[in-house]
């Protein structure tokens, strides 16, 4: 009996707990011109078949391209600061940007937000290059890209327009690399995920700029032999031009 | 007023780098030097990597030199033999430093290399025209000539490979001036300079040539050397951004052309003394940065090693 009454509760409940997410970019790609000095993108998202308000939590985490990095450590040696120590980081993002409803460390534990890589701490290199403690080294990345405005945690930047409907404007700053970008809105219910959505943001240069990059990667012997034959017509052109009268 | 560069990856003020170069080209107008020295360390300054700022500063001497160079050939001043001869050096010198420089870069080390580099050279050249401008300053007040100290050049005459160099009506070996081109060829890849300001004091004090033959020679060498320099950078290295370099080389030419100028109204003297102290304070700028306590001792560079 107790059994019984027990499945119709979770029969009720079935429909109920289904919160589900819908959500959406403004841009699905962010083109990089000659005048590119960063923009933003807005993420909108719903929540359907909506519950209680309280227990509730949005965060929108946007992350970038893996690239290969090199953190470094000086050292003073004979009175100069050189370059002494250096870790080799792969799998970390070139770009995390994550907003939330709140601080992320009320919304959820640390375990449950390491297991979907959710904030700055959250980030952990794939491989790392031999070293015996590379820990201040990660640091010292997520260090220097929160300096540069490349990675950043921002609570409290969710705009609810509804009970349901919610926003939040994610900067992309000038230094971003070109790359897939994921977009990933995560629905918090008491401290655990019940819903995620993933959309895909490209960044690409396009355009006079694009075809620069590829030649001075493609065809560089033209690059190089280009750059010097300009450097020599404008030398030529400004001695013709200001030439005195002899 | 931004553009993006597309080698560098960054944006920058347009506005800012036309004045950095027509700065640079002015003062490399006025004391007849190719202004890398200058250029390199004001780049990193502004933010530009420095293996970016290293491989572009070579077009805007290029340019700068190629306008001088002109305006010297016009005059027949130019020694086109002792130029080929010292490329020869040059070639394997930029070579043997586009090498080093990978290497550099591999080691992390690069930053370190360029500005100890740096200090070193600016520190002695710097202490050296100093003295020098000075001293032909009080000569000059005390009504005598400044007469150039003679140096030594026994073992050069004793070297083997003769050649005749009509323009500078010099008979001498070839060995010194290819090694001369070898130290600037490697030392232009390395620091993202012309050498100007080596190549012309060891032609007069080593090699002897005569002094109006001398500019005229140097440019066209500086020439060979950056041009080689910014190909190999290009192909090795990926270093070189053409729309910084572009941004660069508009600004210099016209400063250069205004810089020469404004060079004609003042005395030899004066202007050795005046780039002395721009040399010396350039140098001292960079030693304060090696041996400051850093903000962080951590830094970062992206992509592979």
């Amino acid at each position: 009996m107790k059994r019984a009454l027990l499945a119709i509760l979770m029969l009720l409940a079935a429909p109920a707990r289904a919160e589900d997410l819908v959500s959406g970019i403004s841009q699905d790609i962010i083109q990089i011109t000659s005048n590119y000095t960063g923009t933003a993108i807005v993420v909108f998202g719903a929540i359907e078949q909506a519950q209680n308000i309280q227990g509730r939590d949005i965060v929108v985490v946007v992350r970038g391209p893996d690239e290969p990095m090199t953190v470094r450590r000086r050292d003073r040696i004979a009175g100069v600061w050189v370059n002494n120590d250096a870790a080799r980081f792969e799998g970390l993002p070139a770009y995390y940007y994550l907003a939330s409803t709140e601080p992320i460390s009320r919304i959820a534990p640390p375990q449950a937000l390491a297991r979907y890589g959710i904030g700055l701490q959250s980030l952990t290199p794939s491989a790392i290059g031999s070293h015996h403690d590379p820990e201040p080294f990660r640091q010292a990345a997520i260090r220097y890209h929160r300096r540069v405005g490349l990675y950043a945690e921002s609570p409290g930047t969710i705009d609810f327009l509804s009970e349901t409907l919610f926003r939040t404007r994610v900067p992309v700053p000038a230094g971003v690399t070109r790359g897939q970008y994921n977009v990933e809105v995560y629905l918090f219910r008491d401290g655990e995920v019940v819903s995620a959505q993933s959309t895909p943001l490209f960044v690409d240069a396009t355009g006079l700029e694009r075809r620069l990059f590829n030649m001075a990667h493609d065809a560089p012997l033209t690059y190089g032999l280009a750059c010097v034959f300009m450097s020599m017509l404008l030398g030529w052109i400004s001695s013709v031009l200001f030439r005195r009268p002899e | 007023m931004e553009i993006y560069l597309p080698v560098a990856e960054m944006s920058v003020n347009w506005l800012v780098l036309i004045a950095l170069g027509t700065g640079v080209g002015f003062l490399s107008g006025m004391f007849g030097v190719g202004g890398g020295f200058l250029m390199t360390p004001l780049l990193v300054f502004t933010g530009i990597p420095s293996t970016v700022a290293v491989a572009t500063t070579l077009s805007h001497v290029t340019a700068s030199s190629m306008s001088g160079a002109l305006a010297q050939w016009r005059k027949r001043a130019i020694d086109f033999a002792m130029a080929g001869v010292m490329l020869v050096g040059g070639v394997a010198g930029t070579l043997f430093g586009v090498w080093l420089f990978a290497l550099m870069r591999r080691q992390g080390q690069m930053d370190l290399i360029v500005a100890l580099s740096y200090v070193l050279m600016l520190g002695s050249i710097g202490i050296i025209m100093l003295r020098e401008s000075l001293a032909a300053l009080k000569a000059y007040r005390s009504g005598e000539s400044a007469g150039r100290r003679m140096v030594n050049r026994g073992w050069i005459q004793a070297l083997p490979f003769k050649m005749r160099f009509r323009q500078s009506r010099l008979y001498i070996s070839v060995l010194p001036p290819i090694g001369i081109g070898f130290l600037v060829g490697a030392l232009s890849a390395i620091m993202g300079i012309g050498g100007g300001f080596i190549i012309v004091p060891a032609m007069i004090y080593l090699l002897r040539m005569p002094t109006k033959v001398v500019m005229g020679t140097s440019l066209v060498q500086i020439i060979a050397v950056t041009a080689i320099t910014t190909v190999l950078q290009a192909t090795s290295n990926f270093a070189v951004d053409i729309v910084l370099a572009l941004l660069l080389v508009s600004g210099g030419v016209v400063g250069a052309q205004l810089g020469v100028r404004a060079g004609a109204k003042l005395r030899g003297e004066q202007l050795r003394l005046l780039l002395a102290l721009l040399v010396l304070a350039v140098g001292a700028g960079l030693l304060w940065q090696l041996v400051a306590t850093p903000a962080d001792v951590y830094s970062l560079s992206e992509g592979r090693p």
